[in-house]
């Protein structure tokens, strides 16, 4: 990593730069990290940051991939997941890039990390305080679905105006009789800020709640980083008489490691193989699952 | 630990990627040239040069090459390759009056100040697709080539010699400026150009930024986005006359670092408008006219037409209507076809989720058909009553 | 008692010029637009007050600037001069306009509610009534279904809305429905101001004279301080004990409802109830 020095000019900074492959220079990693700094100093609040041209596509992960390049350094171990899949092709990809750039260290295994970097997914390991989980977010303002216009997006946040926000969950529920609302719950943050969980599920989102590990969460395309730091309140909106519901499947388990059966004592997000007989399920998160194969099978 | 493989994707994507960069090769042609690409495909080198943000004919040959010729994602190499250069400096505002032009036409008078000078332009060639004999066209080009090197060697061929030297022509805008004639859209509150590359926009932000996005937009997002507000729903817009349309050689100088003196750094092509319409507003002053002004990298005159017809509008549109939401979020070719194309990625987790909804849904519609009740779960409401209600009905302490 | 709402020497000039520019201007000189500015004197030196469980009317032609002053008291506009008081707001000690606009958008949540002429600028037309009620219970913090459903029932059935088109979107009802709904919805959480700006007004005769009775019934009941803006001498004497008479953007008159209907005293005045009394 490229140290910065006040008293090293630009243009001997470029010669000396020549040779590296990585993909952020250090004043831009520093821009980063100012606007993570922000970002957790106020949970929940979509701070506006310089989002650069990244060798992957905007909507690919390039948010994510800024706030993990701009925090890893030599000691770093970093996991990458698509779908809770370590061998996603867009967890491959970004992985190989992050390697490739960096040289840090990867792994699949969620506890070997200190940077776990994630699209659509919470990894189903509880995550401790030294680990930091990145997530990539296509569409970071949660009332896009209310109001469009940005000026007035900005007012409502600065003023906490989210009544619009509750009436369409009231409608929701008039209309469809259940929150059809299904990832990328919006939740206050702090009792706050509201806050678009990416597309997570709902399955993920208590994992966010007065949890040990920092989540960032970077949107490049729309050039928004926002923060829920340790130990804060992660809620649902919801109304007090209906509770929040998470994904679950009457009788549906992992045909492989058998969470989410009733004798298994264990449950997880589960995808459905829509190929095969009815009823097969299949842990989203690949590796938890294959550990869990892995240590039955040893027991046996 | 080291780097860990996981099995499939890595596989997968490496195999894809292979495959891309050997069918890049064995193409059954001869490789192609960079300077086949600048020299031969200028508007294409142009405009990933201008959407990419980054001017580098050579290294925009380069990426239209790797990217086989895919606009957008030539734009996003440039791009990308900048992202990881240091910042060195910044440029000394450019001065739009030592534009050397190449080509100049005023389409607003007959008679202007300086030439009405046609250069090299596609507007009056026949649009006859020419099915000549194609030896004797690369004889014929080999030959102008020949002819032309030996004319003014290692001269680019469309450069405009002589008749043009500084001074340069004297804009109509000046000449309306003169007659008191414009109003004056100069600001005072945007004294430094903003960055794009540096910050996020968003609205409420400077003119310079507005114009910076739209000159790194992508030029069929402009046009579209021109063409909808003259004949679309949006309707922000009139036709202008064009005042002034310039092609040519801006120098481009920087602060010398020790003398801080400006320095001639080179030069880069680029096309100007400035746009003139009619003030009619009730609260506008009508003896004047408006201008609006579009500079853009390269030879991309319908962009830069756009540009300014755009201009006008953001600054006569004090509404609320999102034109200009419209121009700084949504007219960047990397952020649209990036979005779009992230649909491709996998969603099965997102998916899952929204089956599992439409399942709830129909469990909650079944228990409510066998309960007899409405559709939805409302916890009982006041059974339906007469009219004519009492008042105590409405009345009465009301607690969240 | 402090007065629930009290508006002292309101003033509001669109376009250019300020208090000096007023001169000139009013209903000795027959005009709003200053000879000094050119700017329009559309509301000037306007006192009223408003206690609660009272209705005050504000009567005068359409460009009389009662609009204006109703619009400036709800914060849609910012006067140019004067102050606005609410006994909900520190007792009536602080002056509304001193108030960040955000905390006076919030007033808009519980201390004031308004009835637009057009129910669309105070309902969103794409919400069902029901939602409607709910956008102002939930702004005021309201967060269980089952209570909001309730509430909205009631007020439905208050209002006569059928409750069977409760969840049905506002944008299919009729001019004289929606009105309804507006008022359920600026009821529903028991404002102690509340304006109603023509509200009648563009309704059919059958129509209008139903939500006129409805009106006057919430108003006895909630016992809430009212202000109602009207140029039409019947909505002002059937809804209200005060009233003010505007003219060129200035009250000209100023009294009891029954009393200015059977003797007024200002030409004016006497011009507008004579045209009412037909």
């Amino acid at each position: 990593m490229t140290v910065l020095d006040p008293t090293v000019s630009p243009v001997a900074l470029l010669a000396a730069d020549t040779s590296s492959r990585e993909l952020l220079d250090e004043f831009s990693k520093r821009e980063i990290r100012r606007a993570i700094l922000t970002a957790v100093a106020v949970p929940g609040y979509q701070v506006p940051f310089a989002s650069r041209e990244m060798p992957v596509a905007r909507g690919w992960g390039s948010g994510g991939l800024q706030i993990t390049l701009a925090l890893v350094g030599p000691e770093d171990t970093v996991k990458v997941i698509d779908q809770g899949e370590d061998a996603g092709v867009n967890a491959a990809n970004l992985r190989r890039l992050i390697a490739d750039t960096t040289g840090v260290d990867t792994t699949t295994v969620a506890g070997e990390a200190t940077i776990v970097q994630t699209r659509h997914r919470v990894p189903e390991d509880e995550l401790g305080d030294d680990q930091i989980l990145v997530l990539q977010v296509p569409v970071p303002e949660p009332l896009r679905g209310v109001e469009r216009n940005m000026t007035e997006l900005r007012r409502m946040h600065a003023e906490g105006d989210y009544a619009r926000m509750w009436v369409s969950l009231y409608e929701d529920l008039v209309r469809n009789g259940v929150v059809t609302q299904t990832t990328g719950y919006p939740c206050l943050v702090g009792g706050r800020y509201v806050m678009a969980t990416t597309p997570i599920p709902r399955w993920d989102i208590p994992k966010l709640h007065r949890s040990a590990h920092l989540s960032l969460f970077g949107a490049g395309r729309e050039k928004r980083i926002y923060a829920v730091p340790p130990h804060t309140d992660v809620e649902p909106l919801t109304f007090d008489d209906v509770p929040f519901e998470v994904e679950r499947t009457e009788g549906a388990g992992c045909h492989r490691c058998r969470a989410g059966r009733p004798d298994s004592g264990v449950e997880s997000f589960l995808v459905e193989i829509p190929s095969t007989d009815e009823g097969r399920w299949v842990c989203s998160d690949t590796d938890w699952c294959n550990r869990r194969l892995a240590s039955a099978t040893v027991t046996r | 630990m080291g780097y860990v493989a996981a099995r499939g994707g890595t596989e997968a994507i490496a195999a894809a990627e292979e495959l891309v960069c050997r069918s890049r090769l064995q193409a059954g042609a001869s490789w192609l040239e960079l300077d086949q690409l600048t020299e031969r495909l200028r508007y294409l080198n142009d405009r990933v040069m201008g959407e990419g943000g980054l001017w580098a004919p050579l290294l925009a040959a380069r990426a239209i090459r790797q990217a086989e010729g895919d606009v957008i994602e030539a734009a996003h190499l440039l791009r990308a390759h900048r992202s990881t250069l240091p910042r060195l400096c910044e440029l000394i505002p450019a001065d739009a009056d030592e534009l050397r032009p190449l080509r100049r036409i005023v389409p607003a008078f007959r008679e202007v100040p300086g030439p009405q000078l046609l250069g090299r332009t596609l507007d009056y060639t026949g649009r006859l697709l020419d099915l000549g004999d194609e030896d004797q066209a690369r004889a014929a080009a080999a030959a102008a080539t020949a002819a032309a090197a030996a004319r003014h060697p290692g001269d680019d061929p469309d450069e405009y010699d002589g008749a043009t030297e500084p001074p340069f022509p004297e804009r109509l805008l000046d000449v309306l400026r003169r007659t008191d004639l414009a109003v004056d859209r100069r600001r005072g509150d945007d004294p430094e150009p903003t960055d794009i590359s540096q910050v996020a926009v968003r609205p409420g932000i400077g003119r310079s930024a507005v114009l910076s996005v739209m000159a790194r937009a992508e030029t069929g997002a402009l046009v579209n986005l021109w063409y909808r507000n003259i004949l679309g729903p949006d309707n922000h817009l009139h036709e202008v006359t064009l005042g002034e349309v310039r092609h040519g050689e801006l120098p481009i100088r920087v602060s010398h670092p020790r003398t801080g003196n400006p320095v001639l750094i080179g030069h880069l092509r680029a096309t100007e408008v400035e746009a003139i319409e009619d003030l009619d507003g009730a609260d506008e002053d009508r003896t004047r006219f408006d201008v609006g002004y579009g500079l853009v990298a390269g030879h991309n005159e319908r962009k830069a037409i756009a540009m300014a017809n755009l201009d006008i509008a953001l600054h006569r549109d004090r509404s609320d209507s999102g034109l200009e939401q419209a121009v700084l979020m949504t007219t960047d070719g990397l952020d649209a076809s990036g979005f779009l194309e992230h649909l491709k990625l996998p969603h099965y987790v997102t998916f899952r989720s929204m089956i599992e909804r439409k399942q709830a849904m129909r469990t909650d519609r079944a228990r409510n058909e066998r309960k007899g009740r409405r559709q939805h779960t409302a916890p009982a409401v006041a059974p339906a009553a007469p009219a004519t209600q009492p008042a105590a009905v409405a009345v009465g302490e009301v607690t969240p | 008692m402090t007065p629930a709402l009290r508006v002292d020497g309101l003033g509001k000039i669109y376009g250019p010029g300020t208090a000096a520019d007023v001169a000139g201007t009013g209903p000795g000189f027959n005009r709003v637009v200053s000879p000094t500015s050119g700017g329009i004197v559309a509301a000037w030196d306007v006192s009223f007050e408003v206690g609660p469980g009272e209705a005050l009317g504000v009567i005068g032609e359409s460009g009389s600037g009662k609009s204006t002053v109703m619009r400036c008291i709800c914060g849609d506009e910012d006067p140019t001069t004067g102050s606005i008081r609410l006994a909900s707001v520190d007792g009536g000690d602080t002056d509304l306009r001193t108030l960040s606009a955000a905390r006076r958008r919030a007033l808009r949540v519980d201390r004031l509610a308004v009835v637009y002429q057009d129910p669309a600028e105070g309902l969103d037309l794409r919400l069902s009534a029901g939602g409607n009620v709910a956008e102002r219970l939930t702004a005021a913090g309201w967060r269980n279904f089952g209570r909001i459903r309730e509430r909205a029932s009631e007020l439905m059935l208050r209002t006569d809305v059928p409750l069977d088109r409760m969840d049905d979107p506002v944008r299919e009802f009729s001019g004289g429905m929606r009105q309804r709904v507006q008022l359920a919805k600026a009821l529903s959480n028991n404002p102690p101001v509340v304006l109603l700006d023509e509200p009648t007004t563009g309704l059919d005769a059958s129509v209008a004279a139903s939500v006129l009775d409805l009106i006057r019934d919430l108003l006895e009941e909630l016992g809430v301080a009212a202000v109602v803006v009207s140029h039409d001498f019947s909505v002002i004497e059937m809804l209200t004990q005060r009233v003010v008479v505007m003219h060129h953007g200035r009250i000209v008159e100023a009294g009891l409802t029954d009393q200015l209907l059977e003797d007024p005293q200002h030409p004016y005045s006497q011009r507008l109830v004579g045209a009412a009394r037909g």
